[in-house]
């Protein structure tokens, strides 16, 4: 296959694996907001936080008005990572790609874009079925390349860039989650927001099951880290891209990178760190992921020069 | 006779369908009556029918204009009426076809090396060697089975006699081929029972003649050799075709990025398995951006130092960078010559009588008798810059004659052909519209004509421009044996 196909569907599932991440991010704050008591502006300014915006919503906002955040959040233009780019960008590797993937895919991602662009003049504001179309519209995505490959190079860049951009979304979240809230905090809210997280990764119900008990701190973080059998916990995301990379070629360096990765959550105390300690992890961590995108890039798409 | 076919007259032009005396030729009564059986709702419905397979299929071309800057994907229009050709008149197009390109590539090569034809004939050596076309890094190159252009697609016509004459040839990135495949697999979903008793001869052996062809030009002793189509990328007007021949070869599509040269001097592909060195290069961009160190300095769709690994014979390029020094429409006029002078035949297919206005009386002949001729620029293609002499106002002849006056080079005079019609869907009722047809000619180890070619119709009633880019349609095009 050559690079440069095989960089287009990797980073057309990325994109469009985002679109789902924001689109529940923003779902998902927007309900936790309706029972946090007092100014809810701290609450809009940790999404902005989560997803290394801050510079740029700076120069265009003062406040962390629900509005202005969801609306950069979704359509803004200068927002590298809205919505609204991501979709562009996701529907720019589709043509590159096109001849590769099965047309019912490509024209789910076209379609998710139009349909954007039509909803836009409504603004998202508090839109939960217009954020739900664009989780759906995603995983639907996903259906139909599953549906139609079990592997094979498509399938493996495909599979890659999902569970990265699965595997950072994550940590982001978490990463937000304990360091940018721990100010306001009750006991209370804290459950809350614990609940609201599982809620964002579609991991309530699973939680629910396998950990049996009331929604603490610990066990949550463990179970997202460690869980092996949900497919948006950290570990079953490396398991995926461990897999994705055996099935490649020139893939002896990464091979060793992500089994470190995955060595190093399953034998973390991660669940017992204070949010210093959780933090520093994740910002270690996140900066390892970021180093294993590099290496991906440096493999198969750059190995020329 | 049935009521469809009552008010159809093509008169005066040669119709493929109707003899002068208004009865189907033989090879056209079969579908002609079968058409004739069909009311209009029938006719309604296999016309939807058609658009809608097209559109499932994703057939599509892109057009750029001043509404859609970016251009705009837009349905391949294939009228569902066949345009059919005996395959006893087929043969002798075939073989006239076969020599004419034989003596073409001929002709490329020599003008790159001995210029024996340039210095005996009565052309003018400046036609080729002043040409945009000419490129000096060619000189002295000789080329594996002399095939320059190698894959040519040559535009015929009828005129008013019903004889085929070439109305041109494109050698240099010839495009329409994926389109002919097309249509025929559309016509089958369409019409499946038509063609179990027809007896339409099949056109899909093109895809493999093609590779063959590209396998047959490789320096490589390698019986798989590495072969890659050269695209300018997605928004190419032809890109619908690249992707398809590419997948029905089973080669890569690559861009200019993918590929790169090294020092050794062969061309690479960037792959996520490392460089692999590519062979044969199909490539569909032209000549000048092929590579930024020879042509277009700025051009991104190349690839650095291609020109000299093919000068080193260490890849092949197809078709050959400069054949575009034989497509020129002066140079056209000279074709007959050439198969006489290099092949000692008489040309089996004729050309259109053509005028240089380079020639004094020539201009003066077409001064004074200026609606009797089309003027076309010599370097122009797909239609563009043609002027039609019986449908020009005064205005327009009097800047004509001054732009041939001040650039006779550039400008040829041919006699009005009257094109001839075949029956053509419209609105619910059937009517003459005008054709031409555009076969393909492979040279390579072996020489392929492509069973009839894309045959194009203009839609709009009494109009002579075919071009899909200017509201021209398409046909299947069968050839049948009776």
């Amino acid at each position: 296959m050559l690079s440069r196909d095989a960089e287009h569907l990797y980073w057309l599932s990325r994109y469009v694996e985002r679109v789902e991440n924001i689109a529940r991010l923003i779902n998902v704050n927007a309900e936790l907001m309706l029972d946090f008591p007092g100014d809810k502006t701290l609450g809009w300014k940790s999404l902005i936080d989560t997803l290394d915006t801050l510079e740029i919503y700076e120069r265009k906002y003062v406040t962390f008005k629900e509005a202005n955040v969801i609306n950069f959040l979704s359509s803004e233009m200068k927002n590298p990572n809205s919505i609204k780019n991501c979709l562009i960008k996701a529907s720019y590797n589709v043509k590159e790609t096109r001849d590769y993937l099965p047309p019912a895919s490509t024209e789910q991602i076209n379609n998710l874009l139009n349909e954007f662009n039509l909803s836009q003049s409504k603004l998202l504001r508090n839109n939960a079925k217009d954020l739900y179309k664009l989780i759906e519209g995603s995983q639907r995505f996903f259906g139909i390349i599953n549906d139609n490959f079990s592997n094979g190079f498509v399938y493996e860049f495909i599979r890659l860039g999902r569970y990265i951009e699965r595997v950072d979304m994550v940590s982001r979240t978490l990463d937000t989650l304990t360091v940018s809230k721990k100010e306001s905090q009750t006991h209370d809210f804290a459950t809350l927001e614990w609940a609201s997280l599982l809620r964002n990764l579609s991991a309530y119900a699973a939680y629910r099951d396998e950990a049996k008990g009331e929604i603490v701190r610990a066990n949550v973080i463990k179970f997202l880290f460690k869980n092996k059998g949900f497919p948006r916990s950290i570990n079953t995301c490396l398991r995926e891209i461990d897999r994705g990379v055996a099935a490649l070629p020139n893939n002896k360096l990464l091979k060793q990178e992500v089994y470190k990765l995955i060595e190093r959550v399953s034998y973390s105390r991660i669940e017992n760190y204070d949010d210093d300690q959780l933090h520093h992890f994740l910002d270690s961590f996140q900066k390892k992921v970021n180093h294993f995108d590099q290496r991906i890039h440096k493999s198969w798409f750059q190995l020329h020069g | 006779m049935t009521n469809i076919w009552k008010k159809y007259s093509a008169s005066p032009f040669f119709d493929e369908y109707f003899n002068s005396s208004k009865r189907f030729r033989p090879h056209t009564s079969q579908i002609g009556k079968y058409i004739g059986s069909l009311n209009s709702k029938e006719l309604d419905d296999i016309n939807n029918a058609t658009e809608s397979a097209i559109k499932s299929m994703g057939i599509s071309f892109r057009v750029y204009s001043e509404e859609y800057i970016d251009g705009q994907d837009r349905s391949w229009p294939l009228d569902f009426i066949p345009r059919l050709i005996r395959k006893k008149e087929w043969n002798k197009v075939e073989s006239g076809l076969k020599q004419r390109v034989k003596a073409l590539n001929l002709f490329i090569e020599d003008c790159y090396n001995d210029q024996k034809f340039l210095s005996e004939s009565d052309m003018e050596e400046s036609l080729v060697t002043d040409s945009p076309a000419f490129k000096e890094y060619c000189l002295g190159m000789k080329l594996k089975h002399n095939s320059w252009s190698s894959i040519c697609g040559s535009d015929l016509i009828k005129d008013r006699d019903g004889i085929f004459y070439v109305l041109e040839d494109n050698l240099r990135v010839p495009s329409g081929v994926g389109y002919m495949l097309e249509n025929r697999s559309i016509m089958k979903r369409v019409f499946p029972d038509l063609f179990k008793h027809y007896g339409v001869m099949p056109v899909s052996s093109y895809p493999s003649k093609l590779y063959e062809t590209l396998v047959s030009l490789s320096y490589s002793r390698s019986k798989q050799p590495e072969i890659v189509l050269l695209t300018p990328g997605i928004y190419n007007s032809a890109y619908f075709e690249h992707s398809y021949l590419a997948q029905q070869m089973g080669i890569d599509i690559v861009q200019g990025s993918d590929l790169v040269v090294l020092k050794d001097n062969f061309v690479y592909k960037k792959t996520i398995e490392g460089l692999v060195r590519v062979d044969v290069i199909y490539r569909r961009i032209d000549d000048d951006y092929l590579d930024p160190m020879k042509g277009n300095k700025n051009s991104v769709l190349g690839v650095a130092g291609l020109i000299d690994c093919w000068r080193k014979k260490n890849v092949s390029i197809i078709n050959a960078p400069g054949c575009g020094i034989a497509d020129d429409k002066a140079v056209y006029s000279f074709v007959p010559e050439m198969i006489r002078y290099f092949l000692k035949e008489e040309p089996l297919i004729s050309n259109l009588k053509t005028y240089l206005m380079t020639d004094n009386k020539s201009r003066d002949l077409i001064s004074k008798q200026f609606k009797d001729f089309v003027i076309k620029p010599v370097a122009e293609s797909g239609g563009y810059g043609i002027v039609i002499g019986k449908n020009a106002s005064p205005k327009e002849k009097k800047q004509t004659l001054q732009s041939i006056k001040n650039d006779p080079r550039n400008y040829i005079a041919q006699p009005l052909a009257l094109l001839s019609t075949s029956p053509t869907f419209d609105k619910g009722s059937i009517e003459p519209r005008h054709l031409d047809l555009r076969p393909f000619v492979l040279s390579g180890e072996k020489s392929y004509v492509t069973v009839g070619g894309l045959t194009r119709v203009a839609l709009q009633k009494g109009s002579t421009v075919v071009n899909s880019s200017q509201g021209g349609g398409s046909k299947d095009t069968w050839i049948v044996d009776k």
